[in-house]
């Protein structure tokens, strides 16, 4: 018993596996500096694999090595480079098409840190690598230490040489090898001297910045520890995956400031020390909001360092950070925050502590970790605790703050003739400075407004009036408590506005959120469901968005919501930019603008994920539109992640029904067929017996007796013919292959199809049609509605005596037309008009074995018709009788004459 | 009188027997094929009035005989068949076949289609001669030059879309025309929207040129299918 517990597990376990095995392995060799080896050990490498039989290929290699290393790449396949011209320099760049058309077992593609040329298809290399990873081709690669991203910083503080060309540290711990190429720093810049690494004269510059014997034993000891590292968390994640993650969890807060990338790299280090969960929280406040130039792509790139270097990233909104951080530590069980020290803001008028310390102060027992910012403060920063948006200065504004004063100041005359006080007076001028903080943007004018006011106060209603000067000693005062108050209430009601403002954003958005996953679950199909998806994101973005379904085998069908913005964003149709959504889709990866894969794409495309697979794509473009903020993205990607699922449940929905039809159809197809072989028995005797008398004994036969047995052949072979014609039917309707043509026909024309197919009895009943309007017209498959008619007459005629009277007719009933055949035979018991429409009834049941046992019709009909999307019942005639009655869509004529 | 020559392509004796008794009753001289390739061959060899043929053989597909006879001659092709769905006539008759049948038939309804086929021949032969402005059906009277339509000589009121329509059928009496080649050759376009107002036409133009509409002399229906000018 224990051990098929235990099964799943294992089977988890061997399916990962298997998994890992369809992805190709990245063996990485690592040095400590330029000049160690690692493409002569990778090249060694390279070449015992190609003897043991591995089909091996150089994708690329520095062309600047040394000539014993350019020997070894003698008797490998090489793959030509691209040639790509960038500002009239022709640079060559690694092919990775070329790469994945020619899919070797193994590749070699020199320094992974290296950064694509412009228009390449990937920013870096590494994602070249990881892309020809996930096509299941191994891959053999070179980096040094410096480039790794979380020691950056530390490697930059040791050498003084700062290194742009960084590779996630994900890439490296999640590589399957990592080969150290170790040599002695000595040896090293024994070769170094010997020219074997830089020409003559760079040597010398080298020797002098970077390759100073200190700097190589303390990169030596970086790139070994970090190797060991490495080696220590592949022991553990082998082990046990969650106990590691479970006791720590560090938060940084996300901003714009320069030395945030320096508190994020430490973070990530410290998570990777403790092996603790990380996240990066990024606050927004009305203030980020209008950020702009330098500050708005620092905290961009600052997101995106915490992303590479494995935090998870979260977004909250709010106008306190202090409190927003402080609530998300302790709702999502952080136990670190890293912060920088220069990351608290100052406002106008509010004596603050730091962050760091109201931090501290609200969240009590949490680790919090302060990162000196050795860096000097950025000169933009001040300019902030004023605030951008208060400094721009607008006409419409300033009028508005005049006007209001001048009306206080009139106010102001008419107290003053009324006789009231000068109290009053001061406070019109406060009412006034509040009117003008509301009804205008930013903080200035209230500001201004205040000292206007005074000014007007002690111009206009001091004496000595009209001119600036005070007499009375308490003036001063009166004039400062008077500004003090007019510029506290002036930002206490902004602060009011803005809160307002934001209040209803976030209602806005909450709304739009909930509202999409309502919205999403009335779509019919999954190309409804995507295109309402796709409504909610172009509301949200304002602006229209591309999304299409992917199916297994065929192309992305792009559209456009709003759709009639086709013609508009006709840029976005192009080849490459199906490329791109393409590529998002096989690799489930964002693609196209603001990413690192092909960015230079209109639009972002982004994967539209089920829990099995990608669903659909969703393009949102960008040229020509505002990049999204950090908290649309977020509510961006949860609209996209509930249709992904909702699109998911409605196609495994889908798939249980038919199998559900199916299984529904085949009981249907074994009834049947015991039906058709019983009753089909009693209609071929009588054929095969009358046809076989009429051959043997035609001469004792007079002719009379002969007619009558030639009718009876007849008879019984029509009645085969209706029968088959009936079956043909009931395979159009349960054959989901077949589904049913509507076209729009006269039912005038149908009347009289139906009626030239009758039984030879019909001469002997009184058949009429009559018709509300000659040119009524419904939307049928017309076979299949003929054969109902023809059905429904012909049982009429069987249930009713010779001369009976039988009328089919047609009116309309608001958005259906509604067919009536009525006959005035005996009418139907009411027990059997309840089992009329069942399958293989008969209203005789007493004679089961009669030869039209087959109660096939009527059932057939009811089965049309509501595939139809119309009713069918059967009521009383009167005096007597029966009708039957039946809808169908009708079809409105739009004339074209 | 010379007696009209009929090429029999059908692959199933019995059915192949009972047409060709059929056609020995009623005097007709004929000749039959059981496969594709033969009977192409003697299409052009037995030079046929009209040919019936049966869309599934063995070799072939019937669609295919269809469109390689009618790269060469315009002999009316009767389609026998079969399949039952609508789908399958629209394509032969789109492909130039004439008429179909839907097996099983009558042995009356067929010897009523042979009949009509082979007046069309005779009425083609007719008009090679005299290039004619006016056509003449039973009681219908179409003068071109002068745009209108009598009935028992008195002028009929059509509508222009009516009256190519009409025209339409006229040209090509005998024939059954489906929607889809009514609506290219009237509108213009075979839009699925416009089939309604198609269905609207004939059925006016039918009430006009119809003495009982509900029994109709001239333009016959065939439902799912097209429309079909008789001759009388």
């Amino acid at each position: 018993m224990d051990d098929e517990k235990r099964d799943p597990q294992r089977f988890l376990r061997e399916l990962k596996n298997q998994e890992d095995n369809k992805k190709g392995r990245l063996k990485l060799f690592f040095g400590y500096a330029a000049g160690v080896g690692k493409t002569y050990a990778m090249l060694k490498a390279a070449r015992q694999a190609k003897r043991d039989g591995v089909d091996v290929v150089v994708g690329y290699v520095e062309r600047h090595v040394r000539p014993d290393t350019l020997a070894l790449l003698d008797g490998l396949e090489q793959i030509p480079c691209r040639e790509v011209d960038y500002k009239g320099i022709r640079l060559k760049e690694f092919d990775l098409d070329a790469a994945l058309a020619r899919r070797p077992q193994l590749i070699l593609v020199d320094e992974l840190a290296h950064t694509n040329a412009p228009g390449s298809r990937h920013t870096k290399r590494y994602q070249d690598v990881e892309e020809l990873l996930r096509a299941g081709i191994d891959v053999y690669t070179t980096m040094n230490v410096q480039h790794l991203e979380s020691l950056n910083d530390l490697v930059g503080s040791i050498t003084g040489v700062a290194v742009s060309e960084r590779v996630p540290d994900q890439v490296f711990d999640s590589a399957d090898q990592v080969h150290l190429v170790d040599i002695e720093p000595d040896d090293l810049v024994k070769r170094l001297q010997a020219g074997k690494i830089y020409r003559e004269g760079q040597a010398e510059r080298a020797m002098g910045h970077f390759f100073t014997r200190e700097n190589l034993a303390a990169l030596r000891e970086i790139a070994l520890r970090r190797t060991a590292d490495r080696l220590n968390r592949t022991a553990q994640r082998t082990g046990h995956e969650h106990a590691a993650r479970a006791g720590e969890h560090i938060l940084i807060c996300l901003s714009s400031a320069p030395s945030n990338a320096r508190v994020i790299r430490t973070a990530a280090r410290m998570a990777e020390a403790f092996h603790s969960g990380f996240t990066a929280l990024f606050v927004q406040t009305p203030e980020t909001k209008e950020l702009s130039g330098d500050n708005l792509r620092r905290l961009r790139d600052n997101l995106r360092l915490a992303e590479q270097l494995g935090a998870q990233i979260s977004t909250v909104y709010g106008e306190d950070p202090a409190v927003q951080i402080a609530e998300y530590a302790r709702v999502s069980g952080v136990t670190k925050i890293v912060m920088g020290r220069g990351n608290g803001r100052r406002r106008l008028l509010s004596v603050r502590k730091s962050l760091a310390d109201r931090l501290i102060q609200l969240t009590g027992n949490l680790d919090v970790y302060i990162i000196p910012d050795q860096q000097p403060l950025f000169r933009g920063r001040y300019r902030r605790i004023l605030g951008r948006d208060n400094l721009r200065f607008s006409w419409k504004d300033f009028g508005k703050m005049l006007l209001v004063t001048a009306l206080a100041t009139l106010v102001g005359f008419a107290f003053r003739a009324a006789g009231f006080g000068e109290a009053n007076i001061i406070t019109v001028y406060i009412l006034g400075v509040l009117v003008t903080a509301v009804w205008t943007n930013g903080q200035m004018y209230g500001a201004i407004g205040s000292l206007l006011g005074v000014a007007a106060f002690n111009y206009f209603f001091t004496t000595p009036e009209f001119t600036l000067r005070a007499t009375d000693a308490g003036y001063p005062v009166t004039f400062l408590v008077m500004l003090i108050s007019s510029v506290i209430s002036s930002s206490l009601a902004i602060r009011v506005k803005n809160q307002a403002r934001q209040a209803s954003r976030k209602a806005y958005y909450t709304e739009l959120l909930l509202g999409s996953s309502q919205k999403l679950q009335q779509g019919r199909d999954e190309w409804e469901i995507l295109q309402l998806a796709a409504g909610q994101l172009s509301r949200l973005l304002e602006r229209p968005i591309l999304y299409s379904l992917t199916e297994e085998g065929k192309d992305l069908d792009l559209r456009i919501v709003p759709a009639e913005k086709r013609e508009e964003m006709a840029r976005c149709f192009t080849r490459e930019e199906l490329g791109v959504a393409q590529w998002a889709w096989v690799n489930n990866k964002h693609a196209g603008a603001t990413t690192d894969t092909l960015p230079h794409a209109e639009s972002l495309y982004l994967a539209v994920r089920g829990m099995q697979g990608v669903m659909g794509v969703v393009g949102i473009p960008i040229r020509g539109y505002p990049r999204p903020e950090a908290f649309e993205k977020n509510l961006m990607v949860a609209i996209i992640n509930e249709c992904g699922l909702i699109l998911e449940r409605r196609r495994l929905r889908a798939e249980k029904q038919a199998i559900e039809m199916e299984s529904q159809q085949e009981r249907l197809r074994v009834n049947l067929l015991r039906a058709i072989s019983h009753d089909l028995r009693t209609p071929l005797t009588s054929i095969s017996g009358n046809a076989g008398v009429l051959m043997e004994r035609s001469i004792s036969l007079d002719e009379a007796k002969k007619q009558e047995l030639y009718a009876a052949i007849y008879d019984d072979s029509m009645w085969l013919v209706n029968l088959t014609e009936n079956l043909l039917s009931v395979t159009r309707i349960e054959n989901g292959t077949m589904r049913i043509r509507m076209e729009p026909e006269l039912l005038e024309e149908v009347f009289q199809e139906a009626l030239s197919h009758l039984d030879r009895q019909a001469a002997q009943h009184h058949i009429t049609t009559r018709l509300e309007d000659d040119l009524l017209m419904a939307h049928m498959d017309v076979r299949l509605i003929v054969q109902v008619i023809i059905n429904i007459v012909n049982n009429a005629i069987k249930y009713t005596p010779e001369g009976s009277h039988i009328e089919l007719s047609a009116c309309r009933r608001g958005e259906m037309a509604e067919i009536s055949i009525a006959d005035d035979g005996p009418g139907i018991s009411d027990e059997a008009k309840p089992h009329l429409f069942d399958m293989f009834y008969t209203a005789s049941q007493g004679k089961a074995d009669s030869r039209r046992g087959l109660g096939l019709g009527l059932s057939l009909c009811q089965s049309i018709v509501q595939a139809h999307g119309g009713t069918i019942c059967a009521l009383d005639n009167l005096p007597h009788g029966t009708v039957f009655r039946f809808t169908l869509p009708i079809a409105e004529v739009t004339n074209h004459g | 009188m010379v007696k009209s020559k009929i090429l029999v392509v059908e692959d199933d004796p019995a059915i192949s027997n009972l047409i060709r008794t059929t056609l020995e009753t009623q005097n007709y001289q004929y000749h039959t094929a059981k496969t594709g390739s033969s009977a192409l061959m003697d299409a052009i060899s037995y030079r046929p009035d009209v040919i019936i043929l049966d869309l599934g053989l063995p070799d072939m597909d019937g669609v295919e005989i269809i469109e390689k006879v009618r790269g060469w001659t315009n002999t009316p092709i009767i389609v026998v068949s079969a399949r039952s769905e609508d789908q399958d006539k629209v394509e032969a008759l789109d492909a130039g076949a004439d008429d179909y049948l839907t097996k099983p038939f009558s042995i009356d309804e067929l010897l009523a289609r042979l009949r009509v086929a082979l007046r069309r021949v005779r009425a083609e032969g007719e008009r090679a001669g005299e290039e004619s402005n006016i056509y003449q059906n039973g009681e219908l009277r179409i003068d071109y030059a002068a745009g209108c339509v009598y009935l028992a000589e008195e002028e009929v009121h059509l509508t222009p879309i009516e009256y190519k329509l009409l025209c339409l059928l006229a040209r090509n009496t005998g024939k059954v025309l489906t929607h889809n080649y009514i609506l290219k050759e009237v509108w213009g376009s075979a839009l699925a929207s416009d089939t309604p107002s198609l269905r609207v036409f004939m059925a006016t133009l039918r009430k006009k040129i119809e003495k009982t509409p509900s029994q109709p002399r001239y333009i016959q229906t065939h439902i799912g299918v097209g429309y079909r000018m008789l001759r009388q």
